[in-house]
Parts: C-alpha cells; structure tokens; sequence
C-alpha cells in the first residue's frame, strides 16, 4: 500500500490532513488523550462543550449502556470560559492539528460572548455550534428544531466568530433535518455537523423509573449508524451538495468502513464519539483503514468518494 | 512513586488469562498477566486503582448454564469496557500478574465467566488513584461490603509489606453468607482466634465477617459489627488510625460518619457508571465539598478517584 497516500481534503477554508476528527464531549480537551493517541494525526479535534460559566452537569447516572450503544446525560458539564482559557488553551495552541472549540449555552447571547471571546484566540480555527444537546434544561435542543431560532442563533455567532470557521451541530430529533440544515447554511454556517445524539430513555423495571438521572439521555454508538448515515445523504442531497457546503458526519462510526459509509452518503470528514471510549486510538486506526479501501478501490482523491453513492 | 510517574504508564495492553476460577456461587478470580510494557505498567499497580477491560467479543456460557434471573441481561450485547479493582497484583521476571476478584451478574461479567487460560483480553491502566498509604499511622482498618473486598485485599497485602509496623484489621459484610466473595471463610476454631478469612490471613491480618441474616459471624451489617468493635477498642488512639473502605454507597457514607463522630482519617472507595474510565466522559461524577467553603464541585470517579477522603464526598 502507498503509505502516503494522500486523503487530505478541503474543509471549508481549511485543508486537512485527512477526514477523521474525533467528536465533542468524548476527547476532552486533548490533553486528557495523550497517554493513548496523538492527537495531531487526526483531521480534526472538536473539544468537549464550553459554557460563558462553568456548569457542574446533571446528578449520576450520567449513562448507561444499552444494546450496541450508550445514553448519556452529563448536562454540559465544563470549566466554563474563563477556565478554557486559562488551563486548557495554552495547551491547545501547541497542537498542530486544527481544533474547534463546541459552544453551547443557554441563551443566544451565552453563545454569542463565547465566539465572540474566542474569535481573536490563534489556537481555534472554529467553532461547533451546539445546539443539539438533549440533556439540558435550557438552549441545547430546544435551539436546534426550530428553524427560525437556528437561523437568528447562526447568524448571532458568525458575525461574533469573526474569520474563524462555523460549524453547526445539527439535531437528529426533528421530522425534516434537511429544514433545520438549510436554515443554519442559510445563516452562513460553513459546515454542518450530524447527527448529535437521539434523544432516548432507559427504564429500570424493578423501580419503574428511569435509569438516567435525568430520566432522558442521548443515544449514541453503532445502534444509530444506519439513521445517521441517511440524515447526512438526505442533507447532502437536498441542501449541501448545490452549496459546496462540507458535512461533518458522525453517529456510530466504530471502524473505517462505517467512516467510509459516511463519506460516500455526502460527508467530507467523519468524526469518532462513543468509540473513543471503548478505543481511545480507535480514529488513528481509522485513518489507517480509509487509506486501505482507497488504495483497494484504486481511488486516487478521496474527494472522488465524498457523495459518490449510485 | 508519584502520581505522575503513574499516569504516564497507562496505557491500552492486551493481557493473557492464567486463571479463572470459580471460588463460589456467582463469584469468581481472573488472573491476567501481563509482558512487556503491560508488565511494566502494571507492576506499578497500587492498591484501589482500577483498569478497563474489553469484554465485548467474549463468549457467553451456554444458555443453560446462566441463572434464570440473569438470561435477559445476558442478552444485551456489550459495548463499553467494564471497570475492575485488583485483589492481588505480582510482578517478577518481567511479568505482571493481576488478579480480579468478580461477581457474575450482568451481560459482559457472565462472559468474563468463559475466559480461560491462553485467552486475550484488551486492557486499559492502571487507571485512577490508589488507597493513600498509611505512613505516620499505627493501625489500619479495612472494611468491605460485599465486593469491595477485592481492593482491600491487596491493600491488606500492601500495607502489612511495605509497612509491617501497622496493625491491620479486616472486616467483611455481605447479604448472606453465599454472598461473601471469599474462597470459604475458615472454621470456628480460625474464627474465634480472629482469623474468619484465608485471604486476609495469609498476610496475617485479623479478619472478622458479618452478614444482614446471620448466617455466617456477626448478625447485621458490617458498619455496625465495626462500629463495636471500634466502641470495645479504649486503646486507640484516633490520630494514629485510619480506616479504608470499599462496598456499596449506603454503607461507606455509614463509615464516612463513623469516621468523623470519631475523628480518625478514612478513605473511601467509589463506583459509578463509566464509559471511557480515562476522565474524558464525564460520566462518573461524584459530588465532592470544597474545602473551607459551602461550594459543591464535581470530581470525577475515575480520574480523581475512585478511592477519596471521606471527608470530601458528599454521601
């Protein structure tokens, strides 16, 4: 095999190495990584979620397996800004790899004072917007599937990101996702993200009540791969493809032919979530195996199989 | 050793199976051993700390052989690494051998039932923060419930090596007698020298049992059995002793309490439901007081734990 074998791709106004980022909330903030992988031979590094003030998160249990995946409900739990900025940043401007920081909030202005206070900072090339988290009591989710409130919250946070780039986290829990994606592009999102997990319950049958406490949690890993995989065609299709707009597409990768799955629906990178946790150098071993099937399939761009599905 | 100098040596191992024995009923002790940098990572291994092992590509028993009240969960298929503590922890030659004291009762510890000798098991630590060890101290007291016993054991095996100055004593709570993770608890004669467990006995420390129905050593919980025996003990000094416990929530905030009415330092033990074990998910928290001030602040049970000062955690 040509060992360098180059899959770098365009990503917005970024050129990357190759397609594989490791997803919010399941790398930390990089450093928590370094005993189990090297981060800069990733794609891409998206950090755990940062709030305007630190939130201590939700009661455990915070998760739960369930078959072929897992709910979580940590409720954002994060250092806030202030903090990012000061124990984790200098860290992070070391790394050689582009990272984006996910934001999330509970108003349009707590997302707006994080871009904002961030946009000057040289280590971040952008930023993922969440506004898909099921496990919070305000923003989160309720930003996310309400077509005019995404268009009025991207727009808020690209005028405050300055040059840096706007990624969108998009929700699964909406009857037409592809109406949510176009009102985030529409609003001058550069690239979208999906799915974020589904919003989903798991019962405990000798108490009657549910196992999270919390009592609802986002499920994610291998069970929601195959629904994940059609929202990112159903979205290339109907709203990015025309746009030049790039997908990031993630839920249930676990190996390089789910990555692959993923990039041939429309998606120009991946990002790995649950899998970190049961493989924390799962991605590099992804990256391995994209360069195998493109070297098998004699392709010699990896942009030839980005929305390439017959 | 600092804590540094562990953390650096984590990492994911693939360790070969040496044993897996049944000693009774639900209750069973893995042996892993380890080469190479496994070996040396492991042999660093103190006691309370944990590792993450990938069960998910395990066999289950034949169907026949699971108990009817575990055939449903032993559908569920398994996805995440399961977090386990040491009971015992040998290196020489090059090798580490790790011993993990289990208790078969949901879908990847019934298949941990099927590992035999040659099998491979991906592993990932050590991980977390061990028992501190009791260095200015005269006495330590160990209580466990149930499974916490696991990590007692070693800690037992570690103190009486490192610091054969202190006196250790051992107490074991369970259910019922059948719940008691022990080979089998010694005879009467054993008992009344005060000797109820081989595995605490072997390093000669005193151990003694109790169960909710009384069908083995003290009639009630363990908390209770410790908190007389502390009452009958007018020669301790509280500054010199500290107590170190593992076992079900409940009763270590029963432990946290006795520890404080008496003023005797005491180290705890957690658990929580983990995903990743290596402090990025977030999932395990445990609320934990700030010191000097009304503040509540969320630890985390892998990576600041699991063994806390019980002073600390908010039962």
């Amino acid at each position: 095999m040509n060992e360098t074998m180059d899959i770098s791709i365009d990503f917005s106004r970024l050129k990357l190495a190759n397609p594989v980022f490791t997803a919010s909330g399941t790398c930390g903030y990089a450093e928590e990584l370094a005993d189990f992988m090297d981060v800069n031979q990733l794609g891409g590094f998206i950090t755990k979620s940062v709030t305007v003030k630190p939130r201590m998160g939700n009661d455990t249990p915070r998760v739960v397996e369930t078959d072929s995946g897992m709910l979580n409900a940590i409720g954002l739990a994060n250092l806030g800004l202030e903090a990012f900025i000061q124990e984790k940043l200098p860290a992070i401007s070391k790394l050689t790899v582009p990272v984006f920081v996910n934001v999330a909030g509970e108003t349009i202005e707590d997302y707006v004072a994080v871009a904002q206070r961030l946009a000057t900072e040289q280590a971040i090339a952008g930023f993922e917007l969440n506004i898909s988290c099921p496990n919070v009591a305000k923003g989160g989710l309720s930003f996310g599937t309400d077509p005019a409130q995404v268009t009025e919250i991207t727009s808020a946070v690209k005028q405050a990101a300055g040059d840096k780039i706007l990624m969108v986290k998009l929700s699964p829990c909406v009857t037409d996702i592809s109406v949510i994606a176009r009102a985030a592009v529409e609003a001058g999102a550069d690239v979208l993200s999906l799915v974020n997990t589904f919003t989903a319950m798991v019962i405990d049958i000798e108490s009657r009540k549910p196992v999270l406490a919390n009592r609802t949690g986002g499920l994610s890993g291998p069970a929601i791969k195959p629904i994940a995989v059609y929202m990112v065609n159903k979205v290339f299709n109907e709203v990015t493809k025309e746009r030049g707009i790039p997908i990031l597409g993630l839920g249930g990768i676990r190996t390089a032919s789910d990555a692959v799955e993923f990039i041939i629906a429309g998606a120009t990178a991946v990002a790995i979530g649950t899998a970190n946790f049961v493989e924390p150098n799962c991605a590099v071993k992804i990256i391995e195996g994209i360069k195998k099937y493109c070297d098998g399939k004699e392709i010699k761009n990896i942009r030839e199989l980005i929305g390439s599905l017959e | 050793m600092t804590e540094e100098t562990f953390k650096s040596n984590r990492g994911v191992f693939d360790a070969v199976v040496f044993a897996n024995k049944q000693i009774r009923q639900r209750f069973y002790r893995l042996g892993l051993e380890f080469s190479g940098d496994g070996a040396a990572a492991f042999a660093q291994t103190r006691p309370g700390q944990f590792a993450e092992i990938d069960l998910s590509d395990v066999k289950l028993p034949p169907k026949e052989e699971i108990a009817e009240d575990l055939q449903d969960s032993a559908e569920r298929k398994v996805l995440l690494r399961r977090p386990f503590s040491f009971c015992d922890v040998i290196s020489q030659r090059g090798k580490t051998r790790v011993e993990i004291l289990y208790c078969a009762l949901g879908p990847a510890t019934l298949r941990m039932t099927t590992l035999s000798a040659g099998n491979s098991v991906s592993v990932i630590g050590p991980l977390g923060n061990g028992f501190q060890m009791p260095a200015d101290k005269k006495t330590a007291l160990l209580v466990s419930g149930g499974m916490g016993a696991g990590p007692l054991i070693h800690l037992a095996k570690a103190i009486t090596t490192e610091y054969p100055q202190v006196e250790v004593t051992a107490f074991a709570g369970a259910k019922t007698k059948t719940e008691l993770p022990f080979e089998k608890p010694l005879d009467e004669i054993s008992r009344q020298l005060g000797f109820a467990l081989h595995e605490f006995a072997m390093y000669a420390v005193e151990s003694q049992l109790a169960t909710d129905d009384g069908s083995i050593g003290y009639k009630g919980f363990v908390t209770d059995c410790f908190s007389q025996w502390l009452g009958q003990q007018r020669s301790l000094s509280a500054n010199d002793t500290i107590i170190y416990s593992c076992g079900p929530e409940a009763m270590l905030a029963r432990i946290a309490k006795i520890a404080e009415d008496k003023k005797i330092d005491c180290q705890v033990s957690m658990e929580r439901m983990m995903a990743c074990g290596i402090g990025v998910c977030q999932s395990c928290a445990i609320k934990c007081r700030v010191e000097g001030s009304d503040e509540m602040v969320y630890k985390l049970c892998c990576k600041d734990g699991p063994v806390f000062d019980s002073r600390e955690v908010v039962f």
